[in-house]
């Protein structure tokens, strides 16, 4: 089980990327990221919500209540260009940490 | 089946002190509402429901859920940035299109309000620009200036500066590219069928070149051709080439003849080039210039081209200097006098015309202003009907500054859908001007006057600062409101608002401005009135009139030709009454320097100055004038017979205040030489068709005792066939053909003549002044109608109590005319100082007219009392029982 300092760093890069490809709602975001990781990452409503909205307050996601026919309105959040930068950035530094991490932690292996 | 949960009421149990806006609020509940309600329905098949409950309870009561409220709560005090980001201005100005489509008697009358204030403010502007701002249509305008030499004692008073001057100056100066010297002269052009009466050019080198334009054929002046031994030469002008020559592609190289004496045509001039005044002809100065002294030669004019580094300043501080160095060289000059480097275009146009034009476009603005004022008070109104509406916003969140946006981009709708329609009334404005004051009438042929780009930059300028200022007290107003009293009482906090300070403000500002205008306005049209009405001291009905220059510098030729004209005019059937005189009376008045018999001028300028003019006894009886005291000018008074004069009352007025002026000797002109000439008779005083004085000292002189007769002046009455233009001009023709008769005219006309400029301007203020009272009015109507509309209950009350309807329409009455009183009172101390800038002199009125002052008040007091007269009555008809009903 990953650190709660952890998830929380790298939780904004995940709603980022997930955003990435096309809008969603909360609930989606939640099941998404469960999924992905195998259930090693989870959400629920106390965690999800603080960093939608302060995201957004950053202006890196935008919520907009969206009405689809046949289905109940929902907020869905998309990616600002703003947020598309950040993603840029944090994916940069991703892989920078995990060449350095390989460097480091994969030398005995060499 | 589970069962289901109200998770939206959790939700908001647990956002209980949060303390989130409303909005969010809703936001935040119904959103982390769903996602339980789905997590629930995936997990309670699992777990169970009970359990599945608590697990999610579980997440809803941890601590981190705080973080989400705070979250939102930050959102709802958008920072700066984001209230005036595109995406929310796009929305607030979809929804003031939307608004404003709800309500468009508002809409229609706050455009058509700005429009009006718009579309006559870019006219104004466009006159000045097209007039004074843009310039010659040469290249670089701003550099092509003139050189004068002004008294600073008397404005408008030039004195001459001659060729030789011009030579030292040339040669002295280092500020100008080109310097050259012209005098303007009217020449008669002949030869073909038929003379003319051309305006022309005499010019040294420097003056073509400063404009700069090629010719569209041949060539222009050369050095070889200002020798005195050059053959002589003349340069045409497109419309004398068109008109003359029927545009005949071959004619440089032909020859006509100017002033009788035969000239080479050396070349044609482009389309609408008249430099440097109304110019048809050019002629070069066959001078040896450069042997000339300081003071010798004609005189001329200095225009010339700044080279590119000079400014005016520098320029001026040059002149003055050699001015200095040549002021030894004339001691007859007042040292007082000044030597000024002026913009072409400044120097050109009388210091009056521009103060007037620029105060014209204060008063335009001004009557803005008073639009502006009306959408603002529609704006506040449509805030009063708002109250409700701003007050949930703002108890919702909306910042002040949304609020104020809101309103600002309301009135910005309104300034842009006037800016169009105020384009296309200033356009309207320009072609009616244009037709009243064709270009063709004015020597000033760089006038073009239409929506040139930079007067369309100037009215989107002023519709975005009309925006501004009629949407800023309405914007600044709601978002001062109280919420909780809106809430609690709508139409207590709107009648508040609405009958405020502020609406009885604007009211007292627009009915300031109007009639600040309207008194403006009043004195002008009574000037152009008064002048209209003097009686000019002679007849001026059923007079033609005619004037002509003589070719021949043969003054026995001279002599011959107007005693053969008066005599075959007098000869003619139908016409009884001729005169012939060097000009006309009115109109033709000459300044001249006086020399009173007895009394020493040390300097030039100490003489004082008259009008004079050369009359044969004709004078007398065509123009019915009589004389007061001694005998008029008659027969006898010829050559070889001792010179006389005849001077008006205002003469004896000025120049012989106490005794007698018969028999008194006195001379025109300031020479040695001129002859001295015995008063003989007095006169009424004649008006002369002149703004700055048109009662000046007046002296009648015999024409047959001039020395020479250049030009000469002709009136005859008569019957309408004798006294034609037609009949003058075969008279004129059997005499000499080769002198064209021109300016033929009814007296009538004449004497209107110069006021044409000033009437057009008066009915300009006219308009302006009535736009500035219809709108005005419509604001008191709209302020009356509105508390009356808030009072209905206490009407109703008043009414049920006993008053009568008398009462009820004295109590409205006198709430307005608080506002109105206060109004003119600012608006004629405001006014009065408007008329002292645009002159007094100008249209001889004085601004303590109280007929004036009276008639204004009275139109502006009635139309007032009308606006008021509606909303009165209304108030008379409150039906108590219903009115106690309402609400």
């Amino acid at each position: 089980m990953l650190t709660d300092e952890l998830k929380k760093g790298s939780a904004e890069f995940l709603v980022l990327s997930l955003l990435e490809a096309e809008a969603r709602h909360g609930y989606e975001l939640q099941k998404l990221i469960e999924s992905r990781s195998k259930g090693v990452l989870s959400f629920n409503v106390a965690s999800l919500y603080p960093l939608l909205y302060r995201m957004e307050d950053r202006g890196w996601i935008a919520g907009r209540w969206v009405e689809k026919t046949g289905e109940r309105r929902r907020r869905f959040y998309r990616l600002t260009p703003a947020g598309r930068a950040a993603l840029q950035a944090q994916r940069e530094g991703w892989r920078e940490f995990v060449t350095a991490i390989n460097r480091v932690a994969g030398a005995r292996y060499a | 089946m589970h069962e289901s949960y109200d998770w939206r009421a959790d939700v908001r149990t647990r956002l209980a002190g949060a303390n989130l806006a409303a909005e969010d609020e809703s936001d935040v509940v119904e959103e982390i509402g769903q996602h339980l309600e789905q997590q629930f329905a995936e997990l309670a098949p699992r777990i169970g429901a009970a359990a599945a409950r608590e697990q999610l309870l579980a997440h809803l009561r941890d601590e981190t859920f705080e973080d989400a409220a705070a979250g939102k709560r930050r959102r709802a005090r958008p920072s700066r940035a984001r209230v005036w980001s595109s995406s929310s201005l796009l929305r607030d100005v979809r929804h003031g299109a939307r608004s404003l489509r709800r309500s468009p008697a508002t809409a229609i009358a706050g455009s058509a309000a700005l429009a009006l204030g718009i579309g006559l403010t870019a006219t104004m502007f466009s006159i000045i620009y097209g007039l004074l701002i843009k310039g010659l249509p040469f290249d670089e305008p701003s550099r092509i200036a003139v050189v004068k030499f002004i008294d600073p004692r008397q404005p408008g008073v030039d004195a001459l500066v001659t060729l030789g001057d011009f030579a030292q100056y040339r040669t002295q100066q280092r500020s100008f590219e080109t310097l050259g010297a012209y005098a303007s002269a009217t020449v008669n052009v002949s030869g073909g069928d038929r003379a003319d009466r051309v305006e022309a050019a005499r010019v040294t080198g420097g003056v073509l070149e400063t404009a700069g334009v090629p010719p569209a054929l041949g060539r222009t002046f050369g050095a070889a051709d200002a020798d005195p031994a050059a053959p002589p030469a003349v340069l045409l002008s497109h419309s004398l080439w068109r008109d003359r020559f029927a545009a005949n592609p071959q004619i440089v190289g032909s020859s006509m003849r100017v002033n009788g004496l035969a000239r080479t045509i050396i070349g044609v001039m482009p389309p609408k080039y008249e430099f440097p005044y109304n110019t048809r002809l050019w002629l070069p100065f066959q001078e040896n210039t450069a042997a000339l002294a300081v003071g010798q030669g004609p005189s001329v004019n200095l225009v010339g081209r700044l080279r590119p580094a000079a400014t005016y300043d520098n320029a001026n501080a040059e002149f003055a200097g050699l001015a200095k160095r040549f002021a030894t060289a004339r001691p007859t000059m007042n040292t007082h006098m000044r030597m000024v480097v002026l913009p072409f275009v400044r120097a050109s146009i009388n210091p009056r015309v521009y103060t007037l034009l620029y105060a014209m476009l204060v008063a335009v603005l001004l009557v803005l202003l008073v639009a502006c004022a009306n959408v603002a008070n529609l704006l506040l109104d449509r805030a009063a009907h708002r109250t409700r509406e701003i007050g949930i916003r703002t108890a919702l969140g909306a910042s002040r500054l949304a609020i104020v946006r809101q309103s600002l981009v309301e009135s910005g709708i309104l300034a842009a859908v006037a800016a169009i329609a105020g384009v296309a009334l200033a356009q309207l404005g320009i072609v009616l001007f244009n037709r009243a004051v064709p270009p063709s009438s004015m020597p000033l042929f760089w006038m073009d006057i239409r929506l040139h780009p930079a007067v369309l930059m100037f009215a989107i300028a002023v519709a975005a600062v009309a925006s501004i200022v009629s949407g800023l007290a309405p914007a600044i107003q709601s978002a001062r409101l109280d919420i909780n009293a809106i809430l609690k009482d709508e139409s207590h906090a709107a009648s508040s608002l609405r009958a405020g300070r502020l609406s009885r403000t604007i009211v007292i500002a627009e009915i300031a401005v109007s009639s600040a205008i309207l008194l403006a306005s009043g004195f002008i049209t009574r000037g152009i009135v008064n002048l209209r009405n003097i009686d000019p001291g002679f007849t001026t009905d059923g007079i033609l009139t005619a004037r002509m220059t003589l070719a021949t510098n043969d003054s026995v030729r001279q002599r011959t030709f107007f005693e053969t004209l008066e005599r075959d005019l007098a000869a003619h059937p139908g016409i009884t009454g001729v005169y012939v005189g060097n000009g006309l009376p009115g109109s033709g008045w000459s300044p001249r320097h006086l020399t009173l018999e007895g009394r020493a001028y040390p300097r030039e300028n100490d003489h004082p100055v008259v009008s004079s003019l050369a009359v044969t006894p004709g004078f007398f009886s065509t123009f019915g004038v009589r004389v007061t005291r001694g005998r008029p000018i008659d027969a006898t008074d010829h050559n070889g017979s001792t010179s006389v004069a005849v001077v008006s009352e205002s003469f004896v007025r000025r120049h012989f205040r106490d005794g007698d002026p018969i028999g008194k000797r006195i001379r025109i002109g300031s020479a040695q030489s001129a002859p001295w000439l015995t008063i003989v008779g007095v006169i009424p005083t004649l008006v002369s068709a002149s703004f700055n004085d048109p009662r000046p000292a007046e002296v009648l002189t015999s024409f047959w005792q001039e020395p020479r007769f250049d030009t000469g002046a002709l009136a005859v009455t008569g019957n309408a066939e004798a006294s034609s233009a037609a009949t003058l001009r075969k008279i004129v023709a059997s005499i000499d053909p080769e002198i064209p008769l021109y300016a033929t005219e009814s007296m009538t006309d004449l004497m209107r003549q110069p006021m044409r400029f000033f009437q057009i301007f008066a009915t300009l203020f006219i308009v302006f002044g009535v736009v500035a009272l219809v709108l005005s009015s419509i604001g008191l109507y709209a302020v009356m109608t509105f508390s009356v509309s808030r009072r209905v209950r206490e009407m109703g009350i008043r009414l049920a109590l006993g008053a009568t309807s008398g009462n009820v329409i004295r109590m409205v009455f006198r709430q307005a005319a608080w506002q109105v009183g206060i109004g003119m009172a600012i608006g004629f101390l405001a006014g009065s100082g408007l008329v002292r800038v645009i002159g007094a002199a100008l249209f001889q009125v004085r601004p303590s007219d109280p007929i004036v002052t009276i008639l204004v008040a009275a139109v502006l007091g009635g139309t007032a009392l009308l606006a008021c007269l509606v909303p009165a009555r209304r108030a008379t008809r409150v039906d108590p029982v219903m009115a106690l009903r309402t609400e």
